[in-house]
């Protein structure tokens, strides 16, 4: 054999061998991934054999059944180890081949040639050297610089058990009242005939128009134990959560004004500075208002005495386990603090864009806290939160899809927490007493549903919504009433096998919940229109443009509507078939928050501040 | 007759590598109820004290035979030999540990932690290799170290790498033996014991990713020789600097060198420097080079500083390697995985009676300690390309072809090739 004729060979051989070594590897990574993928431990069959097995744990049959079967994926998992290790050695075999086979032509074909002549011009191969050598110095050094924007420092974050307690009453003090004016007919008088207009129990947790101080000892003091679990009735006399008791945009309020004029101090009681930017809405419980805000700075809750505007305290949201370091990005439409907070006589609750929940006592202090992860959510997280029978609910529905959750409103502890088949949305849970079940009635696309508050269980869905969802939905007489942008406005019996009842597209709203009431069902476009339907049947009633932004929900309160604009001007109606308006005073600011109702007086927050508006 | 022991070392090199390839991962115990027993793990004995000390001789001996052959013998066959015996002793029957390129861990942990003792045997391990390569060059690199001999015998077919990739990639070893530095001060793991790629082959086994990687890099060395030696090995940046001072190296010709330009592409490792250009080295191009040299030269504090504040950025990420900090960050962040039951650390760490305050602070102090550390790499960093920078404009004048004392392992390839023993 001559020097040629071996070359031939050793290619041969080694194009043959790498033929085969690439087979067998590839054989070898199937057979590796299919291992992977099918874990033989982790079979389905076992599992549920296993599970039988534990309700029933004499059963001989089933327990030879199992040891059966798993003798079964051991021999499975034993014989794919086996297919590896032969694999291996035939890849073993072709590798040497291979190599000996790519030597033996190499050096075959070596031969003692000429010094070559040239090679790398010096100085062109020295200058790529130091300015790779640059290049590769600065990625080094950026890729070091710029992991220290995707790396949040959790310790920073953490919060001393030993100090919460220290740190949350030595925070009391530090509030500044900032009360801007304080209408000189305000008397003592006042919380008498309020109560009386109202027909609040004054007995109640903290109803007497005292100081401030003394309110909050009377709070403690006389605050039942153990709790006591508020119904619907003692709701109606509240306005503890977004539109009102149980979200529905019913006022239970009587001799609420109508005049008013914010810019001229015109029937404004008090008016306050709102600390922090926030969408949310005041909520009420006896004689003390809370409202949140937040920037990127911190997260604050404050609380206010109703009756004088007193900031009686105002406490961060901060130092929560799992709350990110770095804010997460929101419009300037949404904020950190879109949704309105909820309170029920013992606790204030309060949400916000980050995910962390938190909550106060009614004296400031903080009860708990806790992080429900960062909602993936490209405007800004905005559902606002519900209460009910010692459970806070948490409609949660992120980029990463629908999920809603109870919360013990006690320990902040997870009662329930559900999955949800629907995609991100904005809107708020709202309470129906359907039927005698309280549900917790949703929006979001593509499904109106209502799930069973004390299970989280769903007891009827329609999938009938699509897009951004932004408004709640309503209830009256046995009916939901849901609608959105681009979608449609649907009527639903909300019970097992729900269905449409009716629908309409001839006005849908954007951000404004409907409101329905004795019949009819009101309705707030962005773009200015403001409608009234027949609940029944969705005819239109009548209509009004009033041809500016409305992004706030109507409420019905004494007998009428009141819907504010973004401009701050509340356009008051009659709540019935004529929509005659009433009067549409302003505030002198922007607003795009809900009133608050109560004791013959009106609460809204404007853009720079809180009002208290009453005769 | 040589053509077939290489084929011979190589059958045999590939077998080993190949036969722990089907390395198997624990398929949890089948539960018994016929009163079987499991037996206890058990853990072995450490090696006797004895036969540390015989590791040590063994180094010596094979460090004082491989300078033998290199400087006297000039014997390219005798180092094959002896690689093949390092890699059966210290890679197969001691399982590539203990190692001198690990042995940076070991001495940077008794240098930064009062409470731990390190042995006379690791100490020898780290400065012994570093000692020859003083006197003789990389004796070690040679033919006593086992990572260096696998991938030494699995060179079949070098290509030469342009010189700007060599020397761009010269800068990772820098990093790695910096991070591996940085974590064994803050007591946060051996990366470079963690990160041995050969050490699964030795051992027959070990996670498959880890092996697969081995494996990987010996298919890459059969044309890019000692790909881990050349790119990665942190035990190879001080060698490399003991090595340049070395007083008497490996030369490729045993007498005046003849410029017969034979040896030019023997090197797999492109470790030969060729003589000076003279139509390069012009009096203009010397002045040019100098004035650049001072520049990068002034320019090194420069990137001391911003290497070091740059890498300082990273300390968060880089301290979440560290057992504590990543369970107390993982704490903080998910509260409620301390009800997670199959979560042995966190369990572990319930169990021990330490506070989640407790952990926190021990947690915020080596986060500290990382953010110092960082500084201190970061500038070494810094320094270090500066430097390389600096010597991209450094004429040096050279007759013959001779070897880079920096990264040349003296393996006698280069010796093979010049004709001039043979000759004269």
């Amino acid at each position: 054999m001559n020097q040629q004729e071996k070359i031939k060979l050793a290619k041969q051989v080694m194009q043959i061998a790498g033929i085969f070594t690439l087979v067998v590897a590839g054989l070898l990574v199937i057979n590796f991934i299919q291992l992977r993928k099918y874990e033989p431990l982790e079979s389905e069959t076992l599992n549920v054999l296993v599970e039988q097995l534990k309700n029933d744990p004499r059963n001989d049959a089933l327990k030879e059944e199992i040891r059966d079967f798993d003798l079964l994926v051991r021999k499975a998992y034993f014989t794919s180890e086996w297919q590896v290790r032969t694999g291996s050695i035939l890849l073993l075999i072709g590798g040497i081949l291979f190599a000996v086979s790519l030597k033996v032509y190499t050096d075959l074909q070596k031969m003692i040639g000429l010094p070559e002549a040239g090679g790398e011009h010096f100085f062109a191969a020295r200058n790529k050297a130091w300015r790779w050598l640059l290049i590769t110095g600065l990625i080094l050094f950026g890729m070091a610089f710029i992991a220290s924007y995707y790396s949040t420092n959790y310790l920073e974050n953490y919060f001393p058990e030993s100090d919460t307690e220290i740190a949350a009453s030595t925070e009391t003090g530090d509030v500044e009242i900032q009360v801007l004016e304080i209408r000189d007919s305000m008397d003592a008088d006042m919380q008498q005939s309020s109560d009386q207009s109202a027909g609040t129990d004054t007995s109640g947790a903290a109803g007497a128009a005292e100081e401030s101080e003394g309110t909050q000892q009377n709070t403690q003091a006389d605050a039942p134990e153990p709790e006591q679990v508020y119904g619907i009735e003692e709701f109606k006399k509240q306005h503890n959560t977004f539109r009102g008791p149980m979200g529905q945009g019913i006022s239970y309020h009587k001799n609420i004004p109508v005049e008013w004029n914010g810019a001229q101090g015109q029937n404004v009681i008090w008016k306050v500075a709102i600390s922090k930017k926030g969408y949310n809405s005041p909520v009420i419980w006896d004689d003390r208002i809370f409202v949140a805000g937040g920037d990127s700075e911190s997260r604050i809750v404050s609380c206010y005495d109703r009756l004088t505007g007193q900031l009686l305290w105002e406490k961060r949201a901060d130092n929560i386990p799992g709350s990110p370091a770095k804010m997460p990005n929101v419009t300037d439409d949404t904020g950190l603090s879109a949704p309105t907070m909820a309170v029920d006589g013992y606790r204030a609750y309060a949400i916000f864009a980050t995910g962390d929940v938190i909550a106060f006592d009614m004296e400031g202090n903080r009860v708990w806290a806790r992080n429900l992860g960062v909602p993936q959510n490209h405007y800004g997280h905005s559902s606002s939160l519900m209460v009910w029978d010692q459970k806070l609910i948490v409609q949660y529905d992120t980029g990463k899809g629908g999920r809603m959750l109870a919360l013990d409103t006690k320990s902040g502890d997870t009662e329930w927490d559900i999955t949800r088949d629907n995609h991100i949305s904005w809107a708020s849970p709202i309470l129906i007493d359907h039927k005698g079940q309280i549900q917790v009635v949703t929006n979001s696309d593509p499904n109106v549903a209502g799930y069973d508050i004390q299970t989280g269980e769903e007891i009827w869905k329609v999938a009938v919504m699509m897009g951004e969802v932004g408004p709640s939905c309503a209830y009256s007489n046995g009916l939901v009433f849901a609608n959105n942008e681009y979608a449609s406005l649907v009527a639903i019996n909300p019970e097992q096998g729900a269905s449409v009842q009716w629908e309409n597209y001839d006005y849908l709203s954007e951000a404004a919940s409907p409101v329905a009431h004795e019949g009819l069902l009101y309705l707030a476009t962005s773009y200015g229109v403001f409608v009234c339907y027949d609940a029944k049947t969705g005819e239109q009633v009548w209509e009004k443009d009033f041809g500016v932004t409305l992004y706030s929900s109507p409420m019905i309160a004494d007998g009428k509507v009141y819907l504010m604009d973004n401009a701050g001007v509340m356009h008051i109606m009659k709540a019935d078939r004529s929509g005659t308006i009433v009067s549409e005073p302003g505030l002198g600011e922007a607003s795009y928050a809900i009133p608050a109702f109560a004791d013959g007086r009106i609460y809204i927050r404007g853009e720079e501040s809180l009002y208290c508006i009453g005769k | 007759m040589k053509r077939q022991q290489q084929l011979l070392i190589l059958l045999f090199g590939f077998l080993l590598m190949f036969s722990m390839a089907g390395a198997q991962q624990r398929f949890p115990k089948p539960e018994f109820e016929s009163g079987y027993m499991q037996p206890d793990t058990t853990t072995p004995e450490p090696r006797a004290a004895a036969m540390e000390f015989f590791d040590v001789l063994v180094l010596i001996g094979v460090m004082s035979l491989a300078t033998y052959l290199i400087i006297r013998k000039r014997s390219r066959r005798g180092i094959l030999w002896l690689t093949v015996f390092t890699l059966l002793y210290f890679g197969f029957y001691r399982n590539g540990c203990i190692c001198p390129i690990g042995s940076i861990q070991n001495v940077t942990m008794a240098i930064f932690d009062p409470g731990y003792k390190i042995s006379i045997t690791i100490l020898l391990f780290f400065l012994l290799p570093l000692i020859f390569a003083l006197f003789y060059g990389r004796a070690y690199c040679a033919a006593a170290c086992p990572l260096g001999a696998i991938q030494d015998l699995v060179v079949i077919k070098p290509v030469s790498v342009p010189s700007w990739v060599r020397k761009t990639l010269g800068f990772i070893p820098h990093v790695y033996i910096g991070l591996a530095v940085l974590f064994a001060a803050t007591g946060t793991d051996f990366i470079i014991c963690r990160y041995d790629p050969f050490v699964g082959i030795f051992r027959m086994d070990g996670p498959y990713l880890m092996i697969g990687l081995g494996i990987a890099l010996l298919l890459l060395g059969l044309f890019f020789a000692r790909p881990y030696c050349r790119v990665f090995c942190p035990y190879g940046v001080l060698l490399g600097w003991m090595s340049r001072f070395s007083r008497k190296h490996i030369t490729i010709t045993p007498s005046k060198c003849i410029n017969c330009k034979l040896c030019k592409d023997s090197c797999p490792f492109d470790a030969i420097e060729a003589p000076t250009d003279e139509k390069v080295r012009t009096e203009q191009a010397v002045r040019k080079n100098m004035r650049s040299y001072v520049i990068f030269g002034l320019l090194v504090p420069v990137w001391i500083v911003l290497g070091g504040f740059a890498v300082s950025q990273s300390h968060v990420l880089l301290s979440r390697a560290h057992p504590d900090v990543y369970l107390s960050e993982l704490l903080i962040a998910h509260p409620e995985l301390k009800s997670d039951t199959e979560n042995l650390d966190i369990q572990a760490f319930l169990e021990s009676g330490k506070s989640m305050d407790q952990l926190v602070e021990e947690a915020s102090v080596i986060r500290g300690e990382f953010r110092t550390g960082t500084w201190i790499l970061g500038g070494y960093l810094g320094l270090v390309l500066g430097i390389m920078l600096m010597n991209q404009f450094i004429l040096r004048k050279r007759d013959d072809y001779v070897p880079h004392k920096r990264d040349c392992f003296s393996c006698g390839r280069c010796m093979d090739y010049c004709p001039v023993d043979k000759t004269f």
